[in-house]
């Protein structure tokens, strides 16, 4: 399980990192916190030409509330995330993340450009409704997390691109639950909830090739109501709405029922996260 | 591609392929065989060894991408008269290791605990060892190992 | 579980049967371990192999052209290569009606499992040489693939075994169908158990160097049974037994994964053969480890059993198909999962009528061998099914009819229906101090409030098993192989300056058996643990040792080094009898220095009778040989069998399948015990294990023969985060051994099957059939 030979650059700055790529054509990969995409090298299932190496790119690992919406540098690694208290739901999912020593190394936009559908962050940024800062060639471009996740490890990134910074707009109340396997797998099914004002956004991570924005229809207008009954309601939309398919790891109404279960948990931790999270002053 | 990595306070240039990983440029290049190699993809954590003061799987970094940095192994731990470090000293009388695989990376899994957190529960030390597999102990030892390091040090600091 | 201070041992009491500190520790937490995967020689070269990536095929074409123009890689061998193509292994077996099939080193015309390797690239470096790995081109016609040993083969794996059955036995005693219909009920089981494997952390690992000029070879090899390797190496290279040093240094890990003579092995040494001069290393990676070890486990039970009204249990009636893999297994034959099912089925209930046959059916996947347990975590599992059910089917409460059936004291040699004889009966009182341990009166409590109040439903389960341990030459359980595996050597040699170096023929992946040798030694032959060195695993330093397997090593090893350790002690009191003109038998050595009766100063040291022994032969008085050693062996000639009882409290979440473990408590009869922190510690591990394959492991083939579980991140290994905190207690019953040890390495891993199974039955009403236990199936089970 050797790596496949391939070169490398360390990118100095996000433009030096962008030129690395589009020289190497479509035979360039970024190398960010490497926690994916270093097995996917020593299986050799992927043999890139170049690897770019950004880690060393200055200011990328910024955090910054402004507005109601965390900016987060491409380079916050998942401890960081874990640490910060600007962004309580990013916060939680990144706990969930692996191990300390996955965690340390990482990174947020990792997470997202690799498009694991049963991730915690990129449910998480398709929960909050938020979006990618890119950098490529031709300049830079925002995309919208439901624009951004493709289909299983797909993004819509094209091979020359990088993501700089991601905007994670803050929910007024928020919830997340997983069910897992063993301490630290992958999610068989994660679910996160955001309140945004009236609304309550629910992704669930593991039933598809992208993480699935639940289509609850009126139910999800809640108006401050988060109570037992349409909680319980909420679950049952949530489960209805997805369409998983079987595996290794369980079968189809398996997964349908962990969803309603994630749900309800996550949709309880939302409730008890009721109080609005204020601005730091 | 050369590189300059200090390990345990011993700085060292190296040339290595780009492709080269961490793990293998502290065994097969400088010869510290001590941090061991499970599964080369990411989730045993035998090869864990601490970068610049964070726990890091070696085997899913580059080589290329230590250059500058300072790495901890388990050679590092002990004093240079051979005294034991707290843990390993916890690890022996508490039976923490079998055949001797997994520990170095539950070592070092664990200097980074208790660095972050002096006196976990035997809840923490669970999840914090549980990315680190041991096939031989049953975890018992290991957490008692853990616990009772903690405990030593936390005695001895308010002693 | 603290071990103590070294300085315990300084009042020079026995070492037996307190925590000495172990010898290992020092070295392997230091990273000064030495293990196969860390050995560097000059000029080493090392070796990829190239696998099949189908399950069944014919080779129609291999090209090493564009891997030979990798640069770095020096050589490529195939199965056809000269070197390579004249040896076949061929796991041997005077059992009636066993099909003998060859193994070839390297795949030779077709492939019979995915990962089975096809062909190894020699480079300067592993990076290197998987890149020639990569350039070899292998053209495969494919073969229709049979995976499930109980479905209709779909074409032959091998041709010497049309219907793919290597193997068939039945065992028989009394009349099982007038038993049957003379029963009261009869219960009827289907149960599955899943595949799993060794997966130690240190996967193989091998390294091979061959000198011409004296047709030596040495082999570092992560085995279990170096002297095993040493005479199948030489058989298989044609080499004079005494030309091969076979070294197992630390090894990480075994569990029997690593008591198997692997084609990689035998590669590995043809190759170093041909390239003279040259050390070739290969060190497995995870993923091969996962498709080309030995897995285990595979197995299908079809059951019926009769109860009397009052429980008593009359008949067993089973048929048993092992999935025997592409390989019968060398050198311990396809024959070594079916037979240990087979001959200890019935476990520790006492049965007169039984009939079962078991089948080694061979598929195309990779081998199966030995793992921890060999085949009784799932016989365990079945015959504690078939007390359940039984249970259920009478009214009865489950414990009170085990306690109903078992092997009690008073029953002692009691000859098991197949013929096995048992000489523990220890089952009763495992079980009584489990019980209590675990207080079923308080979990019976919980449950009954749980169901009143709501809470997760919550189940109580139980195991009991006997091990059958340290295997002496007339106690055999398995296949009638070319060797007996009852004894072991050890030879104690006193040095000049009075301390001890042991030589033993045992080996060791964990379970600090130079510890444990050391201790035993000191005590048989009167001095401190701490002046006692062992030496294992190298066919060259000790004479003779057949290995780490079937929990032996304590009971055979340590009896050798005990005789060994009293007969050198009876050279050492004669020559100071001799030296001091004092009676011997007023004589004892105690902590490196000879008493005489009666008095408190010690009359001479052990050093100097070493000095006189080696250095001042002008002392030697009349009729002593110079030197100071002695080698015995010991063969137990039965076996010792061990006890052990498992229970624990579970709660399950209808609503997800969760699994939660509250309490598991386990008591063995160890025999006597020689370092309490090991035995708990080889406890504890094995419960893991077990744990493993009850609720993570499972090595899964899709229709088509690939497996869908080739990394760590789909083959689920239990963390810290998934084993609970485990009890385990005592129940000490010396066996008739010189030390008075039952085996304790495996004991652990049979009951968590039909724990984790009894608990779900007992918690939801819900008999589940194929393991593992996951939350995926439980829920499945509660939502049918």
């Amino acid at each position: 399980m050797k790596c496949p030979p391939f070169d490398y650059h360390r990118a100095t700055s996000v433009a030096d990192a962008v030129d690395a790529l589009q020289a190497a054509g479509d035979e360039g990969k970024i190398l960010a916190g490497g926690q994916s995409l270093v097995p996917v090298l020593a299986l050799r299932l992927a043999r890139p030409a170049v690897l770019v190496d950004v880690n060393r790119i200055p200011g990328l690992a910024g955090l910054e509330r402004r507005d109601g919406v965390l900016h987060a540098g491409a380079l916050v690694r998942h401890l960081a995330l874990a640490d910060q208290r600007q962004h309580p739901l990013a916060a939680e999912a990144a706990r969930w993340i692996g191990h300390t020593a996955i965690r340390s190394r990482g990174t947020l936009a990792g997470s997202l450009a690799h498009a694991d559908p049963a991730a915690e962050l990129p449910a998480v940024l398709r929960a909050c409704d938020g979006a990618v800062q890119v950098a490529g060639p031709s300049g830079t471009r925002r995309l919208r997390a439901d624009e951004l996740f493709v289909g299983a490890l797909q993004s819509a990134l094209a091979d020359t691109e990088m993501i700089t910074g991601v905007e994670l707009p803050v929910p007024d109340a928020w919830g997340f639950a997983e069910f897992a396997r063993r301490h630290g797998d992958f999610a068989v099914v994660s679910v996160a909830a955001a309140r945004f004002g009236e609304r309550v956004r629910i992704v669930v991570g593991g039933v598809a090739g992208v993480p699935h924005l639940v289509d609850a229809g009126d139910l999800a207008t809640v108006d401050g109501d988060v109570s037992d009954d349409r909680v319980t309601l909420l679950a049952a939309a949530a489960a209805d709405d997805v369409d998983p398919a079987s595996d290794l790891h369980g079968s189809a109404g398996y997964r349908r029922a962990l969803t309603e279960q994630m749900t309800l948990r996550a949709l309880a931790d939302l409730a008890g996260h009721l109080r609005p999270v204020r601005e730091p002053a | 591609m050369k590189i300059t990595v200090t390990v345990n306070g011993e700085r060292h240039r190296l040339d290595v392929e780009p492709r080269r990983t961490l793990v293998d440029a502290l065994r097969d290049d400088l010869g510290l065989t001590g941090t061991h190699v499970g599964c080369e993809h990411g989730v045993c954590g035998a090869c864990t060894v601490l970068v610049d003061g964070e726990p890091v799987r070696a085997c899913l970094m580059l080589a290329v991408q230590a250059d500058g940095a300072s790495v901890a192994t388990v050679e590092g731990l002990a004093g240079d008269d051979g005294t034991l470090h707290p843990l390993q000293e916890a690890f022996s009388r508490c039976h923490g290791l079998q055949c001797g695989a997994c520990t170095p990376g539950m070592l070092m899994t664990a200097v980074h605990l208790l660095d972050t957190d002096p006196d976990p529960g035997r809840e923490t030390i669970r999840a914090e060892m549980s990315g680190n597999i041991c096939r031989c102990t049953g975890y018992t030892g290991i957490v008692d190992a853990v616990a009772e390091a903690a405990r030593r040090r936390v005695t001895s600091e308010t002693s | 579980m603290a071990a103590a201070d070294p300085a315990m041992t300084a009042d020079h009491g026995p070492a037996s049967g307190t925590p000495v500190r172990r010898k290992e520790d020092a070295r392997l937490l230091t990273g000064r371990g030495r293990f196969v995967s860390d050995l560097a020689l000059p000029r080493m070269r090392h070796v990829a192999f190239v696998r099949s990536p189908v399950a069944h095929g014919r080779i129609t074409g291999v090209d090493t052209a564009e891997a030979l123009e990798v640069e770095g890689v020096s050589a490529v061998f195939t199965g056809e290569h000269p070197a390579i193509g004249p040896v076949a292994m061929r796991a041997q077996s005077a059992l009636p009606g066993y099909v003998e099939t060859d193994q070839p080193p390297l795949a030779r015309g077709k492939v019979r499992f995915a990962g089975e390797a096809v062909a190894a690239v020699v480079a300067t470096d592993r990076y290197v040489a998987e890149d020639g790995a990569e350039a070899v081109v292998v053209d495969y016609e494919p073969l229709p693939p049979t995976v499930c040993a109980w479905a209709e083969p779909a074409h032959p794996v091998h041709d010497e075994a049309p219907d793919n059955l290597l193997l068939s036995r039945t065992f028989r005693a009394g009349d099982v169908d007038a038993a049957l219909a003379d029963a009261h009920v009869v219960v009827d089981r289907e149960l599955t158990t899943n595949r799993h494997g060794g997966n130690p952390v240190e996967c193989r690992a091998g390294v091979a160097r061959y000198e011409a000029a004296d047709r030596k070879l040495t082999f570092w090899s992560g085995t279990q049974v170096p002297w095993i390797v040493r005479t199948q190496l030489a058989e298989l290279l044609d080499l004079p037994e005494g030309n091969i040093r076979v070294i197992a240094p630390d090894v990480g890990g075994g569990f029997g994964v690593k008591a198997v003579l692997y084609p990689e092995d035998v590669a590995l040494c043809l190759m170093a053969m041909a390239m003279p001069g040259t050390a070739l290393k290969w060190v497995e990676d995870r993923v091969e480890h996962l498709l080309a070890a030995t897995h285990a486990r595979d197995h299908r039970y079809v059951l019926r059993a009769g109860f009397a009204a009052d429980g008593e249990l009359l008949a067993v009636k089973a048929d048993v198909w092992c999935n025997a893999g592409a390989y019968s297994v060398h050198p311990w034959t396809a024959g070594i999962e079916p037979l240990m099912a087979g001959g200890l089925l019935t476990g520790p209930y006492k049965l007169a009528d039984y009939e079962c046959t078991v089948r080694g059916v061979a598929t195309n996947t990779s081998p199966s061998g030995p793992y921890r347990g060999v085949a009784r975590p799932s016989t365990v599992f079945a015959m504690e099914a078939l007390m359940d059910s039984g249970a259920r089917a009478l009214g009865m409460d489950p414990i009170a009819l085990r306690r109903r059936n078992l092997i009690l004291p008073a029953d002692v040699p009691y000859r098991m229906p197949s013929r096995l004889v048992d000489d523990s009966g220890a089952y009763e009182a495992c079980l009584d101090r489990a019980v209590a341990t675990f207080d079923l009166h308080r979990w019976r409590g919980e449950q009954v409030r749980r169901r009143r109040d709501g809470g997760r439903p919550l189940g109580i389960g139980v195991g009991i098993y006997n091990e059958l341990t340290g295997l002496g030459r007339a106690a055999s359980a398995g296949p009638r192989m070319a060797f007996r595996t009852g004894h072991d050597a050890c030879t104690v040699r006193i040095n000049p300056d009075g301390a001890v170096t042991v030589f033993s023929g045992v080996t060791s992946q964990g379970q600090g058996l130079e510890t444990t040798m050391a201790q035993v030694v000191a005590d048989a032959l009167g001095v401190d643990y701490g002046d006692v060195e062992v030496r294992i695993g190298d066919t060259d330093q000790s004479l003779w040792g057949f290995g780490a397997f079937s929990s032996r090593q304590a009971v055979i090893g340590g009896g050798a080094a005990h005789l060994a350790g009293e007969h050198v002690r009876g050279k050492a009191l004669a020559l100071a009898a001799a030296l001091k003109e004092a009676p011997v038998e007023e004589l004892d050595l105690r902590g490196g220095q000879v008493y005489m009766a009666g008095q408190a100063k010690p009359i001479i040291s052990l050093a100097e009778v070493a000095k006189v022994a080696y250095l001042q032969s002008d002392r030697l008085p009349e009729g002593f040989e110079p030197g100071l050693e002695g080698t015995k062996f010991y063969d137990p000639i039965r076996g010792a069998f061990a006890a052990g009882a498992q229970i624990a409290a579970l709660e399950f979440d209808p609503a997800t399948g969760e699994i939660g473990i509250l309490d598991w408590v386990c008591v063995e009869d160890a025999g006597r015990i020689v370092h309490p922190v090991i035995v708990d510690g080889q406890i504890a591990g094995s419960i893991a294990q077990g744990i493993g394959g009850a609720m993570y492991e499972h090595l899964v083939y899709d229709d088509a023969g690939n497996l869908s579980t080739g990394t760590l991140l789909d083959y689920l290994m239990p963390t810290a985060g998934e084993i609970p905190e485990l009890r385990i207690g005592h129940v000490s019953t010396p066996a008739a051994n010189p030390t008075g040890v039952r085996g304790v390495g495996e004991g652990g891993t049979l009951a968590p099957n039909a724990v984790v199974a009894g608990a779900l039955a007992d918690a939801l009403g819900v008999e589940i059939d194929d393991l593992p236990v996951t939350p995926a199936r439980v829920w499945e089970l509660v939502h049918p």
